[in-house]
């Protein structure tokens, strides 16, 4: 017989940390990573020696990345592994590292991920393509972006308003890249990309880190960790992309099987959700993956977003780190720091981007592959 | 007059010629359990995982309806200047593909009827003309 996470012994997140995204720079990675695990570590108030097992997403710093960086915390000799699942990288890490702490391997497990912009590299199938090296990652989005304009009569004004609501956001964030608010004028005004896509629609290329440490309530109690400010992780899932029926888009899709299969597994509906950090790399994702994870109909998100009701001390707050777009997606990272900011916020302490009485937490990311993991997390 | 090369001979073939033009044929494949896929390839199947013989070459006519299009405007290889518009147009046999609106179409919209043909893109080594699958509104 087979369990999900939930069906395990628990598993809490204990210690968060970042080192800020930034624009490309010549810090080297070990110094991103450290950064962030040393902050992880200080917010749990453990020593490096009490993480049993790391896992290191990266999808950009090529093999074994991991050791010369951690190798600086003092090699204790406890067992890592690299995680590479394009931009889900950093959200599978934390699963697997869930699932080492869940299933009782070890009571303490990291899960960090780092990243500097170098080349993206993915080798030859052997199957011709007509004009795929002509269809980046913004021009699928550009694509989905027509479709959802003509399907529900939305506007190019009323999906950059996305952008607006998670820059908003973001300028509230010291962990984020862009920290600037920006008008709707402003948003649509900027450098056009690919069809309705202006570069403030578009996630910025970027480098930082994230940390999150994870432990049983065995590890809280030995360890002396602060249990009030754990939080748990009540669903873990990951899927991957299926045959879908003529006329379905994968992306949201794939993203709705898979928060579907994680609500069932922590027995809450959509509507129980609090705050919600997903994949808005451009801003058309945002409105398809909220009605995908069933916070409304398809085609009423832009209704949503106008409301507020996705804003931070809305109905559910979207993206209050600023998501992809405003506090960047450094790849490796990204999916950590989502958990980050969602324990963050369940815990009370997101200052002033706090989401008021949070209780309900949920990370969604998609890689391209394609790949999606969804995690809930309460408090 | 110099004999026309393909750019990509492996994807499509000329199909007879009418008053727009050579007709073109998508390289495509089907499967024993009837599912039909672009382009062919007999590593196996996408949908039931049959490989080798259930897999067989079909040729699909370059006809389909626009599900989305795109104009690039910034594009970082240079062999692609931009602008240029993407199309993603579902087959009548069933694939969903993504390749280039011609340069000479009209304006295109989703739910538009649309149709591949081979349009000059170039000139070979030897002064040969370099045809390349482009879709316009189907006539
Ligand atoms: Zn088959």
């Amino acid at each position: 017989m087979t369990r999900s996470l939930n069906e395990l012994r628990p598993v809490y997140v204990v210690g968060i940390g970042w080192h800020r995204y930034q624009n490309p720079s010549e810090t080297p990675y070990v110094e991103l990573g450290l950064t962030a695990i040393r902050s992880a570590l200080a917010d749990a108030r453990i020593e490096w020696p009490a993480v049993e097992s790391s896992y290191v997403a990266t999808a950009l710093l090529g093999m074994a990345s991991g050791r010369p960086m951690l190798r600086h915390l003092g090699a204790t000799g406890a067992p890592l592994m690299h995680v590479e699942n394009a931009s889900a990288s950093g959200s599978t890490a934390f699963r697997h590292a869930c699932i080492e702490v869940a299933s009782g391997i070890s009571d303490v497990a990291l899960a960090v991920g780092v990243d500097k912009r170098n080349p993206v590299r993915r080798s030859d199938t052997g199957i011709g393509h007509l004009a795929e090296d002509a269809v980046v990652p913004f021009t699928h989005f550009a694509l989905l972006t027509n479709e959802y304009a003509v399907r529900h009569n939305a506007s190019a004004e009323d999906i950059a308003r996305v952008a607006v609501k998670n820059h908003h956001n973001g300028a509230k964030n010291p962990n984020a890249q862009r920290q600037q608010e920006r008008t709707l004028d402003e948003v649509l005004g900027g450098k056009r990309v690919s069809g309705s896509l202006t570069a403030l629609q578009c996630t910025p290329i970027g480098e930082g880190a994230a940390a999150v440490i994870v432990a049983s309530e065995d590890g809280i109690r030995r360890l002396g960790i602060d249990a009030g400010r754990a939080i748990r992780t009540t669903a873990s899932v990951g899927r991957s992309e299926r045959v879908y029926p003529p006329g379905a888009g994968f992306d949201a899709a794939l993203t709705k099987e898979t928060a579907d299969l994680a609500l069932a597994q922590a027995k809450l509906a959509p509507k129980d959700i609090d705050i919600i950090e997903l994949h808005d790399a451009f801003t058309v994702e945002e409105l398809h993956y909220i009605e995908s994870i069933g916070l409304c109909p398809e085609g009423h998100g832009v209704r949503m977003l106008k409301e507020g009701a996705l804003d931070i001390g809305g109905q559910c707050a979207i993206n209050p780190s600023g998501g992809l777009i405003a506090m960047g997606h450094p790849i490796g990272p990204t999916g950590i720091g989502q958990i980050g900011e969602i324990v963050m916020q369940l815990r009370g302490e997101a200052g002033p981007r706090q989401h008021g009485g949070a209780r309900t937490g949920l990370a969604h990311m998609v890689g391209v592959g394609a790949v999606c993991y969804v995690h809930i997390l309460q408090k | 007059m110099q004999p026309n090369k393909l750019l990509k001979p492996g994807l499509y073939s000329e199909g007879s010629s009418d008053r727009d033009g050579a007709t073109v044929r998508l390289k495509g494949g089907r499967c024993r359990c009837g599912y039909v896929f672009f382009p062919m390839q007999t590593y196996g199947c996408e949908r039931c995982g049959s490989h080798g013989d259930a897999l067989t070459p079909c040729e699909l006519p370059a006809n389909g309806t626009l599900l989305a299009e795109a104009t690039v405007h910034l594009h970082a290889d240079k062999n692609r200047p931009a602008p240029f518009t993407i199309v993603k147009v579902a087959l009548d046999d069933g694939p969903v593909i993504r390749t280039l609106l011609a340069d000479d179409s009209a304006p295109v919209v989703p739910g538009q009827r649309v149709t591949g043909r081979l349009a000059p893109v170039g000139q070979g080594e030897s002064g040969e003309t370099v045809l390349d699958l482009r879709f316009s509104i189907a006539p």
